[in-house]
């Protein structure tokens, strides 16, 4: 039966989700009902955040010319933090559909998506959605996909994921101009693995491509990549329901379960092979994920409480279940003065972040403290060796140090022609460097930077989407780390340094951004019983400052009848504040203190 | 016996204003007869009187008081002392003081008051020392004077706030300031010797000039007692609300407190003695009812909304008009708390403490023996004694002029 494997590629809302339902309903696999529910995303957050974390496999069949097509549907990540992931998902395909939004154009996560497929060697069938829409504009889009990627415009299948509209079509150019699976180029069996969940009944599930040899249910397998060897106990495949099946063969898809306990077994990109008879190479391109983006997650507890264990075990809990789920980020036990105990967690990148922290309290029921993210820095130390660090506080002796790295980025932004300046000067604010212009269509364009990826995670996409209402996108890529001018930042209350506190930044915007945190530190602690300086220093150096008058009046106007009651339990109720703060000396500094401080922007 | 009861409901509208409240019924309410009181040897010395209505709602004012559009003045007076006879028996001998508050009662038509008046004929005894009614100066006439001084009502304390209109305005006061000198005017002639006023500082928008100012008229009409108070936002109330806002800012802390020294110094120079932290009186004129509330006395409370304290337990006749209305005997109580012997030190700390005098030493001996952290209160009295914030003279502990000032500072390390 000829077979096709392919994947969709959008920008988000471009209709990723709802297109690939639309062609399993088309193909019969999903009943309407069924199909009301966007099928392949799983979880209660994707659909919330229209995001796809998990990919997942499909398998349905579509006539076309009169033979059975078997059409395997490899689901992809939607963002670029999971770009890795996304390119493993797509080195499983031979094909892509690249899907447009008729009334939005090519946006910057268009443009990332369809580089990586072309990188991985895919051949692309351009879609241009949503052609239901009144101010639909296919023609027009099509000529942006010509103009910047190079597709022919008249290659563009136009469709409606909405109405079904061009759907038909579509399927039979699946069929007809993406490649057929390769052939084996060697006897002995080689699968790649592009995803893998964490079941609680059965333990991990992988999900593989078969890209030489076949698999069969009994067979004990061998990671390539760590040498960790399973026995296949179940093989199968969706259509979309889970479909048991014996051997799952050369260019088929489907999904293995071994016996496997943690999602750390397993990492996406190895290459299966058979235990006794492997493969002599790997399929190529496997990494270790790299975190990017480092924060400290602490139970949102009192800080009089911290000392005591009990939240921070939740925390501990609901971390390593999480992890279980998605070993793509990494976790370490962190105390911090001002918090107590937590973690130190590494993301690839900060929506990836931000999901874990969501699944977290929602899966994990615990309520969290989340401290600004920081990216990890290079640092090369004067005797030679190098170190790397993801926190200030880890920072040697600037003595020692010869050079400080930092990631930097490949920017490129999508956005209407008047917002051009705006956007060039928040790049250049943000220690950018220019490397090329190019249009889109008429109104819009692309802009490309390098940038350093810190200054990226602080405030920069608010800033983007405020300066382009909404309507500029971006999407990055770590392209390695430079040298520059950085220094670390202590803050200090009342003299003392706060380390909870510090933080690593450009020296060019040192000052500026020191200014802001002691005005937001200021907002945030109470007036105490004397006046409070607040101090930035690099080394011994002040570089900003700011004073906390002393309190001059706290007293209750009116204590009479009625009143007394309630006075008292006002009083305590400051009491029971004053014990959640953490004190420094004899300031007190309130937990939302940190956080503010902590938080991006101005 | 459970009885049908309710919860009150307070709306304010969107714009802030316009406080509705709405009865949602509950069962299940108790009385102060349900109460375990074991009245003081001393007895009950003290009765305070609610009159929940006012004119208009101030927007800044947390003290229950409705603006009745019902008429229900007549049918209020006469459930007040059908609640004053149920509690008589309770409290045993006849008050040493009697304080009507509000609300308004001086919204109480001459008639209503002739009639109350009347009614608490029996309460009054030889012992009687002073008789205080609240008013709001818009609503002091002669013929009202000349009914409460024959019903044996001592002194007047008078609602003045301001004497500027813009502040007045600030506060939803709509009296004329001319109407307070008026008032004071009338309630001398009508014998009533004794006249505090009530004034505000600390309004947004209020200058220490203007505070100046309107402490040199409060001089002027010569009161032999005043309460200067801190305008203060309190939780729920239609001013808080507009201030989180950011509809208007308060008045700097700075501002506020030049003004209370300000105030210290004019009323020291003008012969007042300062005895609590917001209360000034010319010799022998101390509010004797109010010092029930510093000393920790038992006193025991008429009307819906008003709060009492008999024998270590404290107590709210519920606020909620209809209810109290249609109940009969003692109303229905609510905020009901016994203290416990901790929490009594603490409350007869925070509480003497207000008063400039402060405590004898003894007495604080005598309570940092008693509760179960005496070493941790003196350890606290040690560190704002260091601090210049509490002193010891004429052997007695009380906050210096820099403790008045940061007071809850100091008696929050003391509850
Ligand atoms: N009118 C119309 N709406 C569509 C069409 N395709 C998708 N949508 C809507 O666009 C939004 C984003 O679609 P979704 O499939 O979640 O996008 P994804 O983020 O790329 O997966 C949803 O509200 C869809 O209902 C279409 O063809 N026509
Ligand atoms: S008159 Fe007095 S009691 Fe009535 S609302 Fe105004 S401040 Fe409150
Ligand atoms: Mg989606």
């Amino acid at each position: 039966m000829p077979t096709r494997n392919f994947s969709i590629i959008a920008h988000i809302d471009h209709g990723k989700s709802t297109l690939a339902d639309r062609l399993l309903q088309a193909t019969r696999a999903v009943t309407a009902r069924e199909a009301r529910e966007q099928m392949l995303d799983s979880m209660d957050l994707e659909r919330e955040r229209g995001i796809t974390i998990k990919a997942s496999a499909v398998t349905v069949k579509h006539h076309f010319e009169g033979e059975e097509y078997e059409l395997n549907f490899i689901d992809t990540p939607g963002h670029v933090d999971f770009a890795y992931e996304v390119s493993r998902a797509l080195t499983a395909c031979e094909g892509a559909l690249l899907v447009v939004d008729s009334t939005q154009g090519v946006e910057a996560q268009t443009v990332a998506n369809a580089y990586l497929a072309v990188e991985n060697e895919l051949e692309l069938i351009p879609v241009v959605n949503k052609i239901d829409l009144p101010a639909a504009d296919p023609d027009g889009v099509a000529m942006e996909i010509e103009q910047v990627l190079g597709l022919p415009a008249e290659d563009c299948i136009y469709c409606s994921a909405k109405t079904g509209e061009g759907i038909p079509e579509l399927l039979d150019a699946i069929c007809r101009t993406l490649p057929p699976p390769r052939d084996p180029v060697t006897e002995k069996t080689r699968a790649l693995i592009f995803d893998s969940h964490y079941d609680d009944y059965r333990g991990v599930i992988v999900y593989f491509r078969v890209f030489d040899g076949a698999l069969r249910v009994g067979d004990r397998i061998r990671m390539m990549g760590t040498g960790r060897t399973f026995t296949i106990s179940e093989l199968g495949r969706y259509t979309p329901q889970p479909t048991k099946l014996k051997e799952i063969r050369h260019a088929e898809v489907g999904y293995m379960v071994a016996a496997i306990k943690t999602l750390d077994d397993v990492r996406v990109g190895d290459t299966i092979t058979i235990d006794h008879d492997p493969a002599e190479e790997a399929l190529p391109g496997y990494e270790e994920p790299k975190q990017m983006v480092f924060c400290d997650f602490y139970p949102a507890t009192s800080a009089a409480d911290a000392g005591k264990k009990g939240d921070y075990e939740d925390l501990r809990e609901a971390v390593e279940k999480l992890h279980l789920n998605d070993a793509s980020f990494t976790y370490q036990t962190q105390h911090s003065e001002a918090l107590g105990f937590g973690f130190r967690c590494g993301f690839l990148g900060l929506l990836h972040m931000e999901i874990v922290q969501e699944r977290l309290e929602r899966e994990g029921g615990v309520e969290i403290v989340q401290t600004a993210p920081t990216v990890s820095y290079e640092i090369a130390l004067t005797d030679g060796t190098e170190m790397e660090i993801h926190n200030p506080a880890e920072l040697p002796d600037t003595a020692t140090i010869a050079e400080m790295r930092e990631p930097i980025v490949k920017l490129e932004i999508i956005c209407p022609n008047e917002n051009i300046g705006d956007l060039m000067k928040l790049c250049d604010g943000r220690r950018g460097l220019f490397k090329g212009q190019r249009y889109v269509s008429d109104t819009r364009q692309i802009l490309d930077y390098e940038l350093p990826l810190a200054e990226i995670i602080y405030d920069f996409y608010d800033k983007l989407k405020s300066i382009t209402r909404g309507y500029g996108t971006m999407d990055y890529e770590i392209i390695g780390y430079r040298a520059d001018k950085l220094a670390r930042i202590s803050i200090l209350v009342n003299g003392q340094p706060v380390e909870a506190l510090s933080l690593i930044c450009h020296r060019s915007n040192a000052e500026v951004r020191s200014r802001a945190i002691l005005k937001k530190l200021k907002k945030q602690i109470d007036r105490h019983q004397f006046e409070i300086p607040l101090q930035a220093a690099i080394g011994g150096k002040i570089i900003a400052r700011e004073s906390i008058k002393g309190v001059r009046k706290n007293v209750t106007a009116k204590c009479y009848g009625g009143d007394i009651t309630r006075k008292r339990k006002l009083l305590e109720k400051q009491k029971e504040g004053k014990k959640r703060m953490k004190s420094v000396g004899s300031v007190n500094i309130p937990q939302e203190a940190f956080l503010a401080v902590l938080e991006q922007g101005d | 016996m459970p009885r049908s009861s309710s919860t009150l409901v307070t709306q304010i509208t969107s714009d802030g204003r316009g406080i509705q409240d709405f009865s949602v019924p509950i069962t299940g309410a108790i009385s102060a007869a349900d109460l375990p009181l074991n009245p003081p040897s001393e007895g009950v010395r003290g009765l305070y009187l609610h009159v929940p209505f006012c004119f208009h709602k101030c927007h800044y004012c947390d003290f229950y008081s409705i603006v009745d559009a019902l008429g229900r003045h007549e049918q209020f007076v006469h459930r007040l002392l059908r609640e004053r006879d149920a509690a008589a028996e309770a409290m045993g001998d006849t008050p040493e003081t009697i304080f009507v508050g509000g609300g308004t009662p001086t919204l109480l038509p001459a008639a209503s008051w002739r009639e109350l008046l009347a009614g608490l004929a029996s309460s009054i005894g030889p012992g009687l020392a002073e008789f205080t009614v609240e008013a709001n100066p818009e609503t002091v006439t002669g013929e009202l004077l000349d009914v409460l001084v024959a019903g044996g009502v001592t002194r007047i304390s008078i609602g003045a706030q301001s004497f500027q209109p813009a502040h007045l305005q600030t506060l939803e006061r709509w009296h004329d300031p001319e109407n307070v000198a008026r008032s004071v005017e009338r309630a001398r002639a009508a014998g009533l010797r004794r006249v505090s006023l009530d004034l505000i500082f600390g309004i947004p928008g209020q200058t220490v000039d203007d505070w100046a100012d309107d402490l040199a008229r409060a001089l002027a009409l010569e009161p032999d007692h005043l309460s200067c108070y801190g305008l203060t936002y309190e939780p729920n109330t239609p001013m808080t609300i507009r201030l989180r806002r950011g509809d208007f800012e308060a008045s700097p802390d700075e501002t506020t407190a030049a003004m209370y020294e300000l105030t210290r110094h004019t009323l020291a120079l003008a012969g007042y003695e300062h005895y609590e932290i917001s209360n000034w009186a010319r010799p022998g004129e101390r509010c004797r009812h109010n010092l029930l509330y510093w000393t920790n006395r038992s006193w025991w409370p008429l009307g819906p909304g008003a709060a009492g304290h008999v024998g270590g337990v404290r107590w709210k006749n519920a606020p909620r008009l209809s209810e109290y209305l249609e109940s009969s005997g003692l109303p229905p109580i609510t905020d009901v708390e016994r203290v416990d012997a901790d929490g009594v030190v603490g409350e007869r700390l925070m509480l003497g403490l207000r008063l400039i005098d402060g405590l004898p030493l003894g007495v604080i001996d005598e309570l940092l023996a008693t509760g179960g952290r005496g070493s941790t209160r003196a350890a606290a009295i040690a560190k704002h004694e260091d601090a210049g914030r509490l002193e010891r003279a004429n052997g007695r502990l009380r906050l210096t002029e820099t403790g008045q000032l940061l007071a809850d500072l100091v008696l929050v390390d003391l509850i």
